[in-house]
């Protein structure tokens, strides 16, 4: 009786096994990593409905903060175990794809039709004759303005044909002492070493920082002309405050906390301006004005894309491209894309719902106009660290630009600085 | 050993053994890995690349080494001193039967049980150029234009060292209390009866008693000295143009910003061999002491 007891126990236990194999055989887990826990949650509709129309399809996703993210990712890339798709960004790409650890879909992506997608957030991902990754959305700085100061000092707004020179003397009118105490309390500009601030103005006079085939720091003369422009706003024309003058604040606040009528950065940053300020604060946005070396032909623009990658360890390719297509086209929503984060999808970014005519900035088809232009960044392997970035901020690029601007370094010497380091850092590459 | 002794050694054994793998596996390990890759060019996702003593060079010659070697030895000048200094005069204050002084204790005792960066935030808040309290207090006192604490090249290391002075020295100060406890009192009661001043008695009497706890907390004091972190990436994210990167931070940047896993395990070796020396150092002077 105790034997027959035991043969039906393990006979049981073998079929559960078996019927538990069974069911996790017919069904396929398709793991997703991405850096953002907010973005996953709007995600998860898409994803439930990606799940609808694909029985036997599981998508495990996991999400963190980009601090911790790279180097999980960069971790599970070691072992062999990345995640079949997973968010790419424009900063580290370059790197990953040198390294084999993100799969050439060049194919698939010749299955599309390209006039469906924003032309420079893919080009990003052109790399070695392949295509390593496709964008979900894409990001451009742009020129940040209060309307409500610029009514009270009867200028203009700016507009996108504006020059350095438009631009300048709407700050030098922006820029107000009320108190007479020596320190303005309301500065035209607001800027720092970031390069979401600097380098704008640098393709927008034609400039580049790096050699042709980016292996190497070199600032031409129309990019020193824009380091020169913009470095003077703080230390020669005193309509931007000094950056250390602004410790204590958050970058981001300045602008919204009304301390600085214009302001240059990522577009992404309209959600935040409208969280810090309310719905009530009134702003607009433009291009970033063209320096004196350009014509409004040959102005290039700053924008660059989050994509999505396929792990080249994946076993299933394509059920991993099928979900960056539902995720990136059509199966997107709008309510995904926050402020001006936009959809690398036109049908979505073009519609009337991402303009967002109900909310300020009223003119979001500016940040479109960007992107249907000509585009550049200046992302290489090991950006991060010659550029200064992130936990690195105080130092490299950033660093430098910063001493200029705080009025302690000449930019000869500063860019003479950056460029011995940056230089050092990119011959390792 | 009878059976019952094997016995119970192979318990024990058991017992110990998931400790012993975990500290294998999670500690050793690492460490020995650490020693491999820091002769190697490795950003994780790549295949390491021998590069000889290429990060060890970089990390101690480099303009940027050099200058992370140097803030390293500037914040340490100024950290142990003011950190033992002020945990020992604040256990001589604190170390008296007068009512309310268990409150005190704990007051000077809070900063350092609470989260670094919360104190290097509300720190920043007090830092900050225009509005900071500290400025503000500066200017009532028409004493100097507002100071850039974080963002001026020359007082931004200074101002994380002051941090975490200010964070750490209710710890000292209770290694120095217990230390206090543990002298003879009929020593400092013949030397009132002597006629001794306050002063003499410090000099002459608690300092010399207190000599191995000193040597304690210099030790502690320079080994937290070298790990400074969470104060560099909360108040400067080591700026000004690395003004304020330690090696600790340095490494963090190395490893988990930059991904240079070579500079950043060479550089954990060098600030192992300095922590490793000041501790021989401080046990052989121990024993000539005793």
């Amino acid at each position: 009786m105790k034997k027959l007891l035991k043969i039906c126990a393990a006979l049981s236990l073998s079929s559960a096994i078996l019927v538990g194999q069974v069911f996790a055989q017919s069904e396929s887990v398709l793991k997703y990593m991405v850096w953002s826990d907010s973005e996953l949650e709007r995600e998860r509709p898409m994803i439930a409905a990606f799940e609808a129309a694909n029985p036997g399809v599981k998508v495990e996703s996991s999400a963190m903060p980009p601090k911790d993210y790279w180097p999980r990712l960069s971790a599970l890339a070691a072992a062999g175990d990345l995640p079949d798709v997973f968010w790419m960004s424009s900063g580290f790409i370059q790197s990953w794809q040198a390294d084999g650890q993100i799969d050439n879909i060049g194919d698939k992506v010749a299955g599309i039709n390209e006039a469906d997608w924003y032309g420079g957030a893919i080009s990003v991902a052109r790399l070695a004759g392949g295509v390593y990754s496709f964008p979900k959305n894409w990001v451009a700085p742009v020129l940040y303005y209060n309307t409500q100061m610029f009514d009270e000092a009867g200028l203009e707004y700016p507009n996108s044909n504006w020059r350095y020179d438009d631009f300048l003397k709407a700050a030098k009118a922006l820029t107000k002492d009320t108190n007479n105490d020596g320190t303005p309390d309301q500065y035209g500009y607001w800027v720092y070493g970031r390069y979401a601030h600097i380098e704008p103005w640098v393709f927008r006079n034609g400039g580049n920082l790096l050699n042709k085939d980016r292996t190497k720091l070199a600032p031409d003369a129309a990019a020193m002309e824009a380091l020169q422009f913009v470095t003077d706003l703080a230390n020669v024309h005193g309509v931007a405050p000094k950056p250390e003058l602004m410790d204590g604040i958050r970058q981001q606040d300045v602008f919204p906390m009304g301390m600085a009528a214009m302001w240059v950065d990522g577009s992404w940053n309209i959600d935040g301006v409208r969280k810090t300020a309310g719905p009530d604060f009134s702003f607009g946005i433009a291009q970033v004005p063209m320096g004196p070396s350009v014509n409004k032909n040959n102005a290039v623009g700053y924008a660059w894309s989050d994509m999505m990658a396929v792990a080249p360890t994946t076993k299933q390719r394509d059920l991993s491209w099928k979900f960056i297509e539902h995720m990136t086209g059509s199966g997107n929503k709008v309510e995904n894309f926050g402020g001006g984060k936009v959809p690398a999808y036109r049908p979505i970014a073009e519609s009337d719902a991402w303009l967002e005519r109900d909310k300020f900035p009223k003119n979001k088809e500016v940040i479109l106009e960007i992107g249907l232009g000509q585009t550049t960044t200046s992302f290489t392997p090991n950006w991060s660290k010659w550029r200064g970035y992130a936990a690195s901020a105080g130092g490299g690029m950033n660093g430098e630009l910063d001493k200029v601007l705080n009025g302690r370094k000449s930019l000869q010497d500063a860019v003479d600085s950056f460029v011995e380091y940056g230089n050092s850092v990119l011959s390792s590459n | 050993m009878n059976a019952v002794q094997r016995h119970h050694l192979r318990i024990a054994w058991w017992m110990i053994l998931p400790c012993t793998v975990g500290l294998l596996c999670f500690r050793l390990f690492p460490i020995l890995a650490s020693f491999l890759i820091s002769f190697s060019d490795w950003n994780i996702i790549g295949i390491p690349k021998f590069v000889g003593l290429d990060n060890y060079v970089e990390a101690l010659t480099s303009p940027l080494g050099v200058k992370v070697l140097l803030n390293t030895v500037q914040y340490a000048a100024v950290y142990v001193p003011l950190a033992t200094i002020l945990g020992f005069s604040l256990a001589l204050l604190v170390d008296t039967g007068i009512r309310g002084v268990v409150f005190f204790r704990t007051l000077y005792f809070l900063p350092f049980i609470t989260a670094t960066v919360a104190v290097a935030i509300s720190w920043k808040w007090m830092f900050a150029t225009r509005f900071g309290i500290l400025n503000a207090f500066l200017s009532w006192l028409h004493l100097s234009d507002p100071i850039a604490w974080l963002s001026n090249p020359n007082v931004a290391l200074f101002s994380v060292t002051v941090v975490m002075v200010w964070k750490d020295t209710g710890f000292y100060m209770v290694l120095f209390l217990a230390g206090l406890q543990t002298i003879d009192r009929t020593l400092i009661e013949a030397a009132k009866l002597d006629g001794a001043n306050r002063f003499a008695i410090v000099k002459d009497i608690i300092l010399p008693q207190l000599a191995p706890m000193t040597f304690f907390v210099v030790l502690i004091a320079m080994i937290n000295s070298a790990k400074t972190f969470e104060a560099t990436i909360s108040l400067t994210n080591g700026g000004p143009n690395n003004a304020s990167t330690t090696l600790g931070y340095a490494i963090y940047q190395n490893a988990f910003v930059h991904f240079d896993m070579g500079l950043a395990s060479a550089q954990s070796w060098v600030l192992c061999l300095v922590v490793g020396g000041i501790s021989l150092l401080h046990y052989r002077l121990q024993q000539r002491k005793s």
